[in-house]
């Protein structure tokens, strides 16, 4: 709409059987002022239609801009099929600020486990010294504070969270898949394990998180508020707080950079990464690879979902 | 006959003119004596203005038996020609010989220049008259080798030396068991120069100093950190590695100046055993030697070892904390990466086509 346009919106007549409503209403009133609460009532209407119109534009648009990237990314990579959401975007908000946190917390902590090490003194340098990357690290530690309570929440609060939850607790199928895999890599059944929504590497991802997590928040609370700790309890809990928030830091780093990002990274079908964790899509083609009994389930219930639609017909 | 009276004439003149250039004992002698006949009275003295009394009494026994054995007066007091003197004569300069390159038999070093850059130079510089200067510690006409017991700096001596203007501190470190070892002889016991230096003696606030914040880590464990030295006495060697192995040391060595270091625990001057009752890190006083830094410390501080090092059984409960995050990383680590080497394999072998 232009700005042309939009000047002659006043001029427009109003919807007839408002006009006819709004004549019925003021028809007993002064006749002076019953043009004047009309025109009042018809630019109040006039504006609200204006409104709706805009919206309306304004997420036709995005909605517009959505399936042409889809087309076109259907016809880059045709192959790939139809995309599913697989994370949502509380997830993936999750992950963002987790990531975020470690990050910061890694590159702030790991110069004070090994003081020697050429890079240390220049990366806490970066920051300006010692005193300024301790306050980062507590910035990144409020952060993995702040992720923990709200994954907590999720998943209590949220469907999809409780859902997920439940499909993270490892079962024995995990062990019977962790085996066959491993008997696949050395060739000895040509048949990969059919993994649900979760496989088995990314439920030790979870876990792992999870008691890296309870163990670097909870020994590192105890280190950040120190002399309430020791108001409490006697000095040598400091020491094995501080013995397991070092240990359990390199675990977690190395962790990470071998186990992770050889998964999510390094691995040659996903180098250098995808952006799952960005837009939360998963394609056809990756669904029925990596999660084949996840497709079967959603291909399951949209047929169910169909015959439900047609039988209501 | 003629020949030789001419070559007794140019011999004599030979000497008269080597006797310029390089003049006997016999000058030196003269200088003394005339300055001895007024230096030389026992009564002679000279009363300040603040009713203090300066003895000028100085004979030529005042320079026996010390480095300067073999100077005259005017050597060092070269200002002085008129007698009676006309102007006050001024305060020895020692560098006027004690420079490296100098040709007066001085010892050929720079060292003692780094005094005028340290905290008593740099006050006399700026007016101070106060300050000490080379022969306020040295001495001025009994000056020794340091390594000569009776020296005013030598090990033994040099505490009282500057004890005679930093009275409270010598008196703290008289006390300390650094102050108690030296004056039992023990010669690897620190003075105040073991610590701070001789010369270059710097405040401890100056980023120069040898006792500044994040160097007196390193200044303690010269000797600390010594197995030879300590062993001597039954001192464990341990407490500086675990000590930089520690949240403080480790943020000490990145510069911080806010962090616990060696003194702010176990004092400066005052430095006492652990078991002795009057120690600041006595456990009966840890609470508020903690307390300085960490508010309402109380005595669950002082409960368990204070220089812990995981790695040894007498750790206790954190060495087996330590093992069980050893074996859980080592184990993980070898599952995980046995795990992506299996992957790896079974990739190659299937890109290759072989199965």
């Amino acid at each position: 709409m232009s700005v042309d346009e939009k000047k002659t919106i006043p001029q427009e007549p109003i919807d007839p059987e408002a006009e006819a409503a709004l004549a019925r209403e003021t028809a007993g009133l002064d006749p002076a002022k019953a043009h004047e609460i009309r025109e009042k009532v018809r630019k109040r209407i006039r504006e609200e239609v204006e409104r709706e119109i805009r919206l309306r534009n304004a997420s036709d648009r995005r909605e517009e801009g959505r399936r042409i990237r889809e087309e076109r990314r259907k016809e880059k990579h045709h192959e790939e099929g139809e995309m599913f959401q697989r994370l949502n975007r509380n997830f993936r908000f999750q992950h963002i600020i987790m990531f975020t946190s470690v990050v910061l917390l890694i590159i702030t902590g790991m110069p004070i486990k090994f003081p020697n090490f050429f890079l240390s003194r220049i990366v806490i340098n970066l920051w300006g010294g010692i005193n300024n990357s301790t306050i980062v690290h507590r910035i990144g530690a409020g952060m993995l504070i702040y992720f923990m309570a709200h994954h907590m929440a999720y998943c209590m609060f949220s469907r999809e969270g409780r859902r997920d939850f439940l499909l993270l607790i490892p079962m024995p199928k995990d062990l019977r898949d962790a085996v066959q895999n491993v008997r696949y890599f050395l060739g000895r059944t040509d048949e990969r394990p059919k993994f649900g929504r979760f496989s088995y590497i990314e439920k030790f991802d979870y876990w792992a998180v999870y008691w890296g997590c309870v163990i670097m928040i909870g020994s590192g609370a105890l280190l950040w508020w120190e002399t309430i700790t020791l108001k409490y309890l006697p000095k040598f809990f400091i020491d094995i707080a501080h013995e397991a928030h070092s240990d359990e830091a390199l675990l977690a780093t190395l962790a990470i950079i071998i186990w992770h990002f050889y998964n999510v990274h390094l691995n040659p079908e996903r180098f250098p990464g995808t952006l799952m964790w960005w837009h939360g899509k998963i394609s056809e083609h990756e669904i029925k690879e990596e999660h084949p009994l996840e497709y079967e389930e959603i291909m399951a219930k949209r047929a169910k979902q169909t015959a439900a639609e047609g039988n209501n017909r | 006959m003629r020949k030789a009276a001419i070559f007794a004439g140019i011999a004599a003149a030979l000497l008269g003119v080597g006797a310029l250039l390089f003049p006997p004992p016999a000058e030196a002698r003269i200088s003394l004596e005339k300055c001895t006949l007024c230096h030389g009275k026992t009564e002679f003295r000279k009363i300040l203005v603040d009713g203090k009394i300066r003895e000028l009494f100085a004979t030529a026994d005042s320079l026996k038996g010390s480095v300067h054995e073999k100077k005259t007066c005017v050597d060092c007091h070269f200002d002085v020609s008129d007698i009676p003197h006309r102007e006050r004569p001024r305060r020895v300069t020692c560098t006027h010989c004690h420079y490296k390159g100098n040709a007066e038999g001085a010892p050929q070093s720079d060292a003692s220049l780094a005094y005028f850059e340290s905290v008593h130079g740099t006050a006399i510089a700026r007016g101070n008259v106060k300050a000490p200067l080379c022969q306020d510690c040295h001495g001025s006409h009994q000056i020794l080798k340091t390594k000569n017991e009776s020296s005013a700096v030598s090990q033994r001596n040099v505490a009282e030396t500057c004890g005679r203007c930093h009275i409270e501190i010598y008196a703290q470190y008289k006390m300390s068991i650094h102050g108690v070892a030296m004056a039992k002889g023990i010669k690897e016991a620190p003075s105040c120069t073991g610590c701070h230096g001789e010369h270059m003696i710097y405040s401890p606030k100056d980023p120069k100093s040898t006792v500044y914040a994040t160097h007196i880590a390193a200044q303690c464990s010269k000797c600390h950190g010594s197995i030879s030295i300590m062993s001597k006495f039954g001192i464990e060697t341990e407490q500086v590695a675990t000590y930089k192995e520690s949240f403080h040391g480790v943020a000490n060595q990145f510069g911080s100046r806010t962090v616990a270091n060696c003194s702010s625990c176990h004092g400066t001057h005052e430095i006492r055993p652990a078991a002795d009752p009057l120690s600041s890190v006595n456990p009966a006083n840890v609470p508020k030697t903690c307390g300085k830094c960490h508010p309402g410390a109380n005595p669950n501080f002082a409960v368990g070892k204070m220089h812990i090092d995981a790695k040894k059984k007498e750790a206790g409960i954190v060495y087996y904390v330590a093992s069980f995050f050893k074996y859980l990383t080592i184990g993980t680590m070898l599952v995980l990466i046995a795990h992506i080497l299996l992957d790896m394999y079974g990739r190659t072998k299937r890109l290759r086509g072989e199965k």
